[in-house]
């Protein structure tokens, strides 16, 4: 290229920072979602009982996406320097493939989490806690998982229900078909236990007496982490697809302007 | 007619407090807070209210019952022409609904110490001040089903049904009602929502997805324009090089050829 050879070197040389730039952000992305399907909290299996999973996705998604701009990137400086246009075509065209995946990885999980209210957490929990008959083996992994998965988090954190106690007080569910709301008002967890894992005071926590019975809502400790982790990936992909979008559209330009 | 049980400061005026004017009262709500559920009511028990009739050396009972509350005539009377409180099981009276029903036998509160509620906190004493506070109505699951109970059945309540109950004090030893108290007010069971009454719909979306979605599908638009824009120009671009050779070429040809003539030209010379 004859014309301004500073001007071709600068702008090169800007392309080659936006795409290490691009690297960086994908293996942060990689990691990101890596921690996310890590899944700390095992709240995946209230998820997966809601057919609502789809944040999981989203960061599947992402972790592939992440490793794929990581190597992207690479090609793309390597194809720059050398003023290639076979790579620098290969690059936009795979880079393209890549961009689709992570906007629908972004939309993905911004939607979904628009889905997590304490209505859709309270009515599963009501017909899936401690099921006593499940339809078919699908719905006997889903119960054992939200059964599981409730009484870790009652149990650990100290809480009951998802609004409160009183849940378990306003609405039939299965757990009340089974049992009887004499002896069980709610489930023995959301009683204040001792250390070897019995109520403290029975009756206390039958009658509601402050300081026998937890009552706290747990869906603080359910929709706080899911709503971190859909937001991480939503809004993460989305700042890198922002700059991506410009690096893309100057490599676009300057393979356009590349002489045989 | 005053109630001297709305606090959990107890009658101290002992001999005012007549228990012909007063009712049973409900668990005090501070304490009790899930009270009633669907199928149990806790009532305060009968502290100070028969105190000025008993007589000392005599050992007495306070016998509960309770029966629906309901529109028509049925018979209220928990004793007999001769003052022998009624027998009634919960499944003589269907749960109730034909009469009254003996809940429950109980000591006679002790007026002079009741039990402290603020005591509740410590959880060594808590039990003791549920019992002798207070009496669940509706405690006992098993006693329908069990054909060895010999007591006094207590079970579940029906659920959202309005109970009223009553206290009677028994002469243990003559088997005669001594005093009573009037009919509580009615008290209601709670009622069930059933869970698919529940709506899950989220409502309208949240401004974060809109904005991620429309801009993220107006830079997908702008980045395959591009793509179209810079192959057009790339195509268009070689196309005018192409021809700017070949016009090159020929020109170098011309060039060559007329040489080896003027060559040949000298040698012949």
């Amino acid at each position: 290229m004859a014309k301004g050879d500073n001007g071709v070197r600068c702008f090169q040389g800007l392309l080659v920072l936006g795409n290490v730039i691009i690297g960086l952000c994908g293996i942060a992305l990689t990691a990101e979602c890596i921690f996310f399907v890590s899944d700390q909290q095992t709240l995946y299996p209230l998820l997966e009982a809601t057919n609502n999973d789809d944040i999981y996705g989203a960061a599947w998604i992402g972790i592939f996406v992440g490793f794929a701009l990581f190597n992207l990137a690479v090609l793309g400086i390597v194809g720059v320097i050398k003023s290639n246009r076979a790579m620098l075509l290969a690059y936009i065209i795979l880079m393209l493939i890549t961009y689709a995946f992570e906007t629908a990885s972004c939309i993905t999980a911004a939607t979904h989490r628009d889905f997590f209210t304490r209505n859709l957490f309270l009515k599963q929990m009501l017909e899936k806690y401690q099921n006593p008959e499940p339809l078919n083996n699908d719905d006997k992994w889903m119960s054992e998982g939200v059964t599981r998965t409730w009484d870790r988090l009652m149990l650990q954190h100290e809480c009951c229900g998802v609004n409160g106690p009183s849940d378990w007080q306003n609405y039939m569910s299965k757990f009340r078909n089974i049992n009887s709301d004499s002896e069980f008002p709610w489930p023995r967890q959301c009683c204040v236990m001792n250390v070897q894992g019995i109520p403290v005071n029975l009756d206390g926590c039958k009658l509601g007496v402050s300081g026998y019975y937890n009552d706290k809502g747990c869906y603080e400790l359910i929709a706080g982490p899911m709503d971190r982790h859909a937001w991480g990936v939503a809004w993460f992909g989305f700042a890198i697809l922002c700059w991506t979008f410009w690096v893309l559209l100057c490599t676009m330009f300057y393979w356009s302007r590349i002489e045989y | 007619m005053w109630s001297c049980w709305l606090v959990p400061a107890f009658c101290w005026l002992v001999h005012l407090c007549v228990a012909q004017s007063l009712r049973p009262q409900i668990a005090s709500p501070q304490l009790a807070t899930n009270n009633p559920t669907f199928t149990t009511i806790a009532l305060e028990k009968p502290f100070c209210v028969f105190d000025g009739s008993l007589s000392p050396g005599k050992s007495y009972e306070v016998y509960l019952y309770a029966m629906m509350d309901s529109m028509s005539m049925i018979s209220s009377a928990v004793t007999d022409n001769s003052s022998k409180p009624l027998d009634s099981t919960f499944q003589e009276v269907n749960g109730g609904q034909l009469g009254p029903y003996k809940a429950a036998v109980l000591n006679v509160p002790d007026c002079a110490s009741p039990p402290k509620l603020a005591d509740i906190r410590n959880v060594k004493k808590a039990s003791d001040v549920l019992k002798q506070y207070l009496f669940r109505v509706g405690d006992d699951v098993s006693c329908l089903y069990d054909p060895n109970f010999l007591g006094v059945c207590n079970p579940p309540l029906a659920s959202d049904t309005t109970y009223r109950f009553k206290y009677i004090l028994v002469d243990e030893t003559l088997g005669i009602m001594k005093d009573e108290t009037l009919w509580s007010d009615p008290i209601k069971t709670n009622s069930v929502k059933k869970s698919s009454t529940i709506d899950t719909w989220p409502g309208r979306r949240s401004g974060g997805m809109i904005v991620i979605t429309s801009i993220l599908s107006v830079l997908i638009f702008l980045l395959l324009a591009g793509l179209f824009a810079s192959v057009f120009f790339a195509i268009t671009g070689s196309e005018d090089s192409a021809t700017t050779e070949t016009r090159h070429i020929s020109q170098t040809v011309q060039q060559v050829a007329p040489r080896p003539q003027a060559s040949s030209d000298r040698a012949d010379q």
